[in-house]
C-alpha cells in the first residue's frame, strides 16, 4: 500500500442514469457491470493515477449522483474541482437538458473548472441510429459555445472513455505547469486538492 | 441546523460514566435466573438502555409500550392450535369498516402498464392481488409516493380511495388505523405529512403491521430529513415527491424484504460478529484511536452504538448498494430520524479492501470532512494490522454466524435470544429446515406471530408455549432479555423448558463472545 497524492479534482455530473458510474468503472476498472441498475447514493471518491508523459497525475474523481435529491448538497461535490465530466444520454433528450443545468451551475459557482461535455451510450445510437435524441451538431455548438471539449463514449464497449480522462490528466498537467511557473508558490484555497492520499487500490 | 446536530451529539454520548467492567461482572448471577434485571442478562451491555433512551417521543404508543417496564404476571400458555390467533387484533384498533377490501383495490383498465419501472405489473392481475403484503404510500393530499409492487400511477385510483377512507375518518377526530375483511387487513399510518397503508394477507397483527410501516416511513426521512419533508409539503401541497425520491424505491423494497426475514427488524435489535473479547478489544481500541474530530460514530460489520432503527437504516443503505462503495469510498448525506430528524449527517462508507467483506461506515456531523475521515480509514486499518487484530477479524467474518449444534441440544432447531439493555440479538444459522426463501420467510413468520403475542398491547404473554404438526415453539419474555426458541416436533414441555435452561447457560458462558460488553462512545 502506498500513500498517493491526490493532484487534481475531477467530478461528473449529469443526470440520473446517464452512465456515470459506468464511465468510471470503465476507466478505473477496465470493466461494464451489467446487471440491474443500481442509483449511486450521495458520491463516491476513487483516486486513479495516469501517465502524461514522463509524469504521474493522480486524479481524484468524484462520481456524484444523479438524483435530485442530492442537488442541494452537489456543492460540496464540485467544489473546488479542476475538471468536471458533464454526461448527457445520447439516447435521452431531457438529460440533456439537466446538463445545461450543471453547466449553468458551474460556469456560476466555479468558474476555474474545465468543462467536458460528455455524450454516453454511444454503442446505442451506433447499433440503431434511430434512437439518438442528440443530434451531434448541436451538442458540439453547445460546447463551443461555452468553451467546453466534447466526447461521445460508450462505457460498454469502451469507446473514447481513457480518451476523455487522458485528456483531462494532460490538460491539468500543462495547466499546472503554466501555474507554477506563474506564481511559484502554493494556493492556500487549494489545500484539499494537495492532500495526501493513502490508497490500497491502485492498480 | 449543523450546530444543532453537534449538541444534540454530544448529548447523548454524555452518559458515558459507568462503573468498571469488574464491578459488574461480578454482580451477576452464575446462572440465569427468570428474574434477571435489565442489564445483568446474558449479553447486557454496560451502556445500559442507551437505546430506550434515545427513542424520540413521536412514536405511537403502540411502539412505545414495546418497552413498559409494567408486565402482566407470568401466565404461561400452552397453544396447540395455531388456527386460534384471529383473535388478536382485531376489535380494539379503531373503527372497523365493513367493506371488501378486494374492491379497493380494483384499478382502472384503461390506465396500466405505462412506467419503464422493472416492477411493472399489470394491476388488474391476480399476481398482483396475490402478493402477500402490499405496501403504499401517499402525500396528505393523496399523491402517490411509492408503491412495492406496481406502478404508482396505475394505482391512482386505489390511492385515492384509501385518501378518502383516511379523511373520512379523519374529519371525524377519529383516526382510521385498521380494516378487516374478507382474509386482508388494510393498516393505516399517518404521519404528517406522509399517509402510510399496508395491505396484507398474511396473520400479522397490526401492530406488527404498524411497525414495519414505521420503518418506511423512518426510510423516506432518512433521505430527505423531516425538515425538508415538512419544508416541501407546507410549500406546495401536492407535490410530486417521486422526484425526489427517484432511484431510492429500491432501498424501500430491500426494506421491506428485510423485515420478512431479518430477526433483527423484528426484535428491535442488531446483531455483532461473533469474536474472542480480546480481539474484539483491540479493534474497539484501533477505532478510538483513529478517531477524528468530527467523528460521530463508527460501525464495523456490525458493532453498534446507535438506535437500532437508525442503525438498520444504515444497513439497508449500504446493503442496496452494493456495487458503487466496493472499491471507492462513498460520501453520502444520511439523516439518522431517531437521533436527529432535522438535519443530516455525512457517512464515509468504504470496504475496508476491495475484496474484503468488512464494511467500515464512519458517520460525521460535517460535510467537509470526507478527507480526515479517510485518513481515519487508513489509521484504523494500520493500527488493525499492527496488534494483529485484522487477521482474527478476517477469520470470523468468514464464519458470521455458528451452527445451533453447538449449543448441544439436540432437539434445538433455532432460537433467537436478545438482550434487551444492551438491544443486541443472537441467533444461529439457519439449519437446513428453514433454508429455502420460503422456509425463512414462514420461520420468519411463525417468530412474528409469537412477538406479537408476547407483546400484545392489551393482552401480553409472558411465555408461550406451543405445538406445531411441523416444530414446537417456546417463547419467553423477562425484563431483561426476549428469547425465541423453534424445537423438533414432539419435544414435551418438559424438555422445552429444560432446553431453555441449557440455552441461557451456554448464551452466559459465550456472552463476551456474541455480544458487545462494553461499547465505545466518542
Ligand atoms: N448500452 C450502454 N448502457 C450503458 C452505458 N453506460 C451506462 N449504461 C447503462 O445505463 C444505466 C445507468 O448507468 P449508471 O452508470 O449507473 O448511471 P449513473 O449516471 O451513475 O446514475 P446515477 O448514479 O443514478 O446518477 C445502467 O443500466 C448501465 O448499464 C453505455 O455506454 N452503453
Ligand atoms: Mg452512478
Amino acid at each position: 500500500m502506498s500513500a498517493m497524492r491526490v493532484d487534481t479534482k475531477v467530478v461528473m455530473l449529469g443526470k440520473e442514469s446517464v452512465g456515470k458510474t459506468s464511465l468510471v468503472e470503465r476507466y478505473v476498472h477496465h470493466r461494464f457491470l451489467v446487471g440491474p441498475y443500481q442509483n449511486t447514493i450521495g458520491a463516491a471518491f476513487v483516486a486513479k493515477p495516469i501517465q502524461v508523459g514522463d509524469k504521474v497525475v493522480t486524479l481524484g474523481i468524484w462520481d456524484t449522483a444523479g438524483s435530485e435529491r442530492y442537488e442541494a448538497m452537489s456543492r460540496i461535490y464540485y467544489r473546488g474541482a479542476r475538471a468536471a465530466v458533464v454526461c448527457y444520454d445520447l439516447t435521452d433528450s431531457s438529460s440533456f437538458q439537466r446538463a445545461r443545468f450543471w453547466v449553468k451551475e458551474l460556469q456560476n459557482c466555479e468558474e476555474h473548472c474545465k468543462i467536458y461535455l460528455c455524450g454516453t451510450k454511444n454503442d446505442l445510437v451506433q447499433a440503431d441510429r434511430g434512437l439518438r435524441q442528440i443530434d451531434f451538431h448541436d451538442a458540439q455548438d453547445f460546447a463551443e459555445e461555452i468553451g467546453a471539449q466534447l466526447y461521445e463514449t460508450s462505457s460498454k464497449t469502451g469507446n473514447n472513455v481513457d480518451e476523455l480522462f487522458q485528456r483531462i490528466a494532460e490538460e491539468y498537467s500543462d495547466s499546472a505547469f503554466q501555474y507554477m511557473s506563474n506564481e511559484a508558490g502554493v494556493d492556500l484555497s487549494q489545500k484539499k486538492d494537495s492532500y495526501f492520499y493513502s490508497c490500497c487500490h491502485n492498480n | 441546523m449543523e450546530g444543532d446536530v453537534r449538541n444534540k451529539a454530544r448529548a447523548s454520548w454524555d452518559m458515558g460514566s459507568l462503573p468498571p467492567v469488574e464491578c459488574l461482572r461480578i454482580e451477576r448471577s452464575d446462572s440465569p435466573t427468570p428474574d434477571l434485571v435489565e442489564g445483568t442478562e446474558p449479553g447486557a451491555g454496560q451502556q445500559a438502555a442507551m437505546f430506550v433512551h434515545s427513542r424520540s417521543v413521536e412514536d405511537l404508543p403502540a411502539e412505545a409500550d414495546e418497552d413498559a417496564e409494567s408486565r402482566v404476571e407470568p401466565q404461561p400458555v400452552a397453544d396447540g392450535d395455531p388456527g386460534s390467533s384471529e383473535t388478536f387484533g382485531t376489535s380494539e384498533n379503531g373503527l372497523q369498516v365493513e367493506e371488501n377490501i378486494i374492491e379497493v383495490a380494483q384499478a382502472p383498465k384503461e390506465s396500466s402498464w405505462a412506467e419503464s419501472r422493472t416492477k411493472e405489473e399489470d394491476i388488474c392481475s391476480d399476481g398482483w392481488r396475490s402478493h402477500r403484503k402490499h405496501v403504499f404510500v401517499l402525500s396528505e393530499a393523496g399523491k402517490p409516493i411509492y408503491s412495492r409492487y406496481g406502478t404508482e400511477e396505475a394505482l391512482s385510483s386505489t390511492m385515492g380511495v384509501m385518501m378518502a377512507l383516511v379523511s373520512f375518518v379523519e374529519a371525524d377526530k377519529n383516526i382510521i388505523r385498521s380494516i378487516h375483511a374478507d382474509g386482508y387487513n388494510v393498516v393505516f399510518l399517518s404521519k404528517s405529512p406522509l399517509v402510510l397503508v399496508a395491505v396484507s394477507q398474511t396473520r400479522q397483527s397490526d401492530k406488527e403491521m404498524i411497525r414495519e410501516l414505521q420503518y418506511i416511513y423512518y426510510q423516506i426521512v432518512s433521505l430527505l430529513t423531516l425538515t425538508q419533508l415538512n419544508h416541501i409539503f407546507q410549500a406546495k401541497k401536492n407535490y410530486d415527491l417521486r422526484r425526489l425520491l427517484a432511484g431510492s424505491e429500491h432501498l424501500i423494497d430491500n426494506l421491506l424484504r428485510r423485515l420478512d426475514r431479518d430477526p433483527g427488524l423484528l426484535l428491535s435489535a442488531v446483531t455483532c460478529l461473533p469474536l474472542a473479547s480480546s480481539s474484539r478489544d483491540a479493534v474497539s481500541a484501533s477505532l478510538q484511536a483513529a478517531k477524528a474530530p468530527s467523528l460521530v460514530f463508527s460501525i464495523l460489520m456490525k458493532d453498534q452504538y446507535l438506535h437500532h432503527m437508525d442503525l438498520h437504516l444504515v444497513f439497508n443503505l449500504v446493503c442496496s448498494s452494493s456495487s458503487s462503495f466496493r472499491e471507492g469510498e462513498g460520501w453520502t448525506p444520511i439523516c439518522l430520524p431517531k437521533f436527529n430528524s432535522a438535519g443530516f449527517f455525512h457517512a464515509h462508507i468504504s470496504y475496508l479492501e476491495p475484496a474484503s467483506e468488512l464494511c467500515l461506515i464512519l458517520v460525521s456531523t460535517d460535510r467537509e470532512e470526507f478527507f480526515s475521515l479517510s485518513d481515519c480509514k487508513q489509521r484504523f486499518l494500520e493500527r488493525l494490522r499492527k496488534r494483529n487484530a485484522y487477521q482474527a477479524l478476517k477469520e470470523a467474518v468468514k464464519t458470521p454466524s455458528y451452527s445451533v449444534d453447538l449449543v448441544g441440544i439436540p432437539e434445538l432447531r433455532h432460537f433467537l435470544y436478545k438482550s434487551k439493555s444492551s438491544g443486541l440479538f443472537t441467533s444461529p444459522e439457519l439449519p437446513g429446515v428453514y433454508q429455502s426463501e420460503e422456509g425463512q420467510e414462514r420461520l420468519m413468520g411463525l417468530y412474528q406471530e409469537l412477538h406479537s403475542r408476547l407483546h400484545h398491547s392489551t393482552r401480553p404473554l409472558l411465555s408461550i408455549y406451543r405445538c406445531g404438526e411441523t416444530e414446537n415453539f417456546m417463547a419467553w419474555l423477562t425484563s431483561g432479555f426476549e428469547l425465541y426458541l423453534c424445537l423438533t416436533p414432539l419435544v414435551t414441555k418438559m424438555q422445552a423448558v429444560s432446553a431453555v435452561n441449557k440455552l441461557l447457560k451456554w448464551i452466559r458462558k459465550e456472552e463476551d463472545r456474541l455480544f458487545i460488553l462494553s461499547p465505545l462512545t466518542y
